[in-house]
């Protein structure tokens, strides 16, 4: 989407878009790599 | 002026007849794909259904017929089948626990990726999986999110206002869904890892395509909602 011709609406939208990505993604990433921290530590 | 008009509207009907008619021909393919995929086991075979109607619908799009717009159909189709599979998937766990297909497919889920599906397998009074919270998940996720998801996915297919807003919904419903079911693989990680054949990284190697469906959020909230209609 061309920035230019968006509304103050679309580009608050936008942006909180990709806010939530970012949270989202790396909330999952995050719960990944401490379970693979986790898996390094045990020796069941 | 009166025959112009006529025979501009003619051509307008003609138009939009043989443009549902080339819709409703790559949708009866892709539907016989989505049927097989979404039953896991025969996936395979119904891969080159699902591509063959969706280049029926790609050509049609290139002829400059109004078929829907490729991204609706991909994003409908895929919460369609991830849909349908937590759907077979769950209802086994759930209802046909005892079943030879239950103890064969699932126990060997659980023996290679996830503990949850082996570890007391059918051993309490519900019968099932036994990792703690996991039949609470299923019994939440599984008549109500996924079968609101099937019929969201059904309407949002049909460019209908409502199949748009419950695919809304129901991806944000996952989002709730996946946070929550991720913290309980990560808290009781004992007993989903231990001992399994791909502890970890192939979990989330299998998982990750029924977690993205989220993914459609984005597009969802920034598509022109005016092309569904009432």
């Amino acid at each position: 989407m061309n920035k230019l011709t968006m509304s103050r609406q679309d580009r608050r939208r936008w942006r909180a878009m990709v806010v939530f990505q970012l949270v989202a993604y790396g909330y999952l990433l995050g719960m990944f790599l401490l379970q693979l921290y986790m898996l390094s530590n045990r020796d069941w | 002026m009166t025959t112009k008009v006529a025979s501009s509207s003619t051509a307008y009907d003609a138009h939009q007849e043989r443009s549902r008619q080339e819709q409703w021909r790559a949708d009866k393919w892709m539907m016989v794909g989505v049927f097989f995929i979404g039953t896991a086991v025969l996936g395979l075979i119904g891969l080159p259904f699902f591509l063959y109607g969706l280049s029926l619908q790609i050509r049609a799009a290139k002829e400059g017929l109004s078929v829907r717009p490729v991204l609706v159909t991909l994003i409908g189709y895929l919460v369609a089948v991830d849909a349908a599979l937590n759907s077979l998937g769950w209802a086994l766990d759930l209802i046909g626990n005892h079943t030879l297909l239950a103890r064969v497919f699932l126990m060997s889920w659980g023996n290679m990726f996830d503990g949850g599906y082996f570890w007391h397998y059918n051993e309490l009074a519900i019968g099932g999986a036994t990792a703690p919270g996991e039949k609470a998940w299923v019994i939440a996720l599984l008549p109500l999110m996924f079968s609101m998801r099937i019929a969201a996915a059904i309407g949002f297919l049909q460019m209908k206002r409502w199949g748009h807003q419950w695919l809304v919904v129901t991806c944000w419903f996952g989002v709730i869904a996946w946070t929550g079911y991720v913290a309980n693989m990560t808290i009781f990680f004992d007993v989903r890892y231990a001992g399994v054949v791909f502890p970890v990284v192939g979990w989330w190697l299998y998982d990750i395509f029924y977690i993205t469906p989220y993914l459609a959020i984005p597009y969802l909230h920034t598509v022109n909602r005016e092309i569904f209609s009432d």
